[in-house]
């Protein structure tokens, strides 16, 4: 594995629990969350944009974010074993906003290189990279996971 | 106002959107370049539309083209979101017939700022639009009042549209907006009121001598 550093093992009991919710990511510990997959001052800079209705738009927002993000990261996996360039940059693109727009700024970092793809990058370099996605992505989810968690009380 | 919003990615629609909700605006949110042309058909379609460049099907250039090749009293203020900072692709966007562009991510308050450029600009082709109106219907009420009018040589009627003889006072206020306010001229004082006060003193004389 390419950064055995950051890795986390993410035990069976938290793998099922977040299958049992629906999400497509595990739910991250404690030393997870602590981690800088996701810029935490950009996601609070929506609370003045709460409405009154009893809503949460964070939560809204991260729900939005993983169910895309989980879809985007499929995506770019598989046009890269089609080496569908063009699919592969469209969805790297989106992700990249979308990753933006909630601080998972390594995320973001990841699909601007990811844009760039072409048929002349070495397979294993895009490979590699989109390894780098899905681990960063797995890390961003379960921080996103434990903040909404926290927010549902 | 009413602004129209048109983004796939899900998470910029919904922040875009609640932007736009706190500060006062009526939006409408669409995923696609087709349904954000269908929307701008509609009557009352919103005056200014937020279009992200990036969508799959209809993009945001050819959406513009369509917008600005589609005849409208008011044309919407079309503002694209641009994830690329190139000079290229914004030169595109405005030759597509965008008013201004963002790039992404953008500030909020950038945001908000632009959004108000374009609701004065709207505010102002608004104005503009209802005087352009007001006067083309000033215009039509002179242009009825040209040209060779048939007059009746003794009582003055003029003949109109429907082919009768209609009074020239009425003639006139049903072409134009003056209205008559009626008096009597020195001359005609002299020609013929005067002499018909006096021929009125004289009865009133006789008849007093009469009754005496």
């Amino acid at each position: 594995m390419m950064f055995p550093e950051k890795m986390i093992v993410l035990d069976q009991a938290n793998h099922d629990e977040a299958a049992d919710n629906g999400h497509p990511f595990p739910v991250a510990s404690a030393s997870v969350i602590a981690n800088d997959a996701v810029d935490m001052e950009v996601l609070n800079a929506f609370e003045e944009l709460q409405r009154d209705d009893g809503s949460d738009l964070i939560v809204e927002l991260i729900d939005l974010y993983l169910l895309d993000a989980a879809e985007r990261v499929s995506q770019i996996r598989e046009a890269s074993i089609a080496t569908e360039w063009v699919l592969l940059k469209r969805a790297a693109h989106n992700l990249k906003g979308s990753s933006g727009n909630l601080g998972v700024r390594q995320v973001a970092e990841i699909c601007q290189k990811l844009e760039w793809v072409d048929r002349h990058d070495s397979p294993t370099a895009v490979a590699a990279l989109i390894q780098l996605l899905e681990y960063e992505s797995a890390m961003a989810s379960s921080s996103l996971l434990a903040l909404r968690q926290r927010r549902l009380g | 106002m009413r602004i129209l919003i048109a983004e796939d990615d899900a998470v910029s629609r919904r922040i875009l959107e609640t932007f736009l909700w706190k500060w006062g605006y009526e939006v409408t949110t669409t995923v696609n370049g087709e349904a954000a042309w269908d929307v701008m058909q509609r009557p009352n379609a919103p005056s200014l539309a937020i279009l992200d460049i990036m969508m799959p099907g209809i993009d945001g250039l050819e959406l513009c083209r369509r917008l600005r090749r589609s005849p409208s009293n008011v044309p919407p203020y079309i503002i694209l979101l641009t994830a690329n900072q190139g000079v290229r692709e914004i030169v595109k966007g405005i030759e597509a017939g965008a008013d201004d562009y963002l790039t992404k991510p953008y500030d909020r308050d950038e945001l908000r700022v632009r959004v108000q450029v374009g609701a004065r600009i709207i505010e102002l082709q608004t104005k503009l639009s209802e005087r352009v109106e007001q006067l083309e219907v000033a215009l039509n009420h002179v242009k009825q009042l040209e040209g060779i009018l048939p007059i009746c040589s003794y009582c003055k009627k003029i003949r109109n549209d429907s082919n009768n003889w209609q009074h020239v006072e009425s003639y006139v206020s049903d072409h134009s907006q003056a209205e008559f306010s009626h008096g009597i001229c020195p001359s005609c004082y002299e020609s013929t009121v005067k002499p018909q006060l006096e021929s009125l003193r004289i009865s009133e004389s006789s008849e007093s001598d009469f009754s005496n």
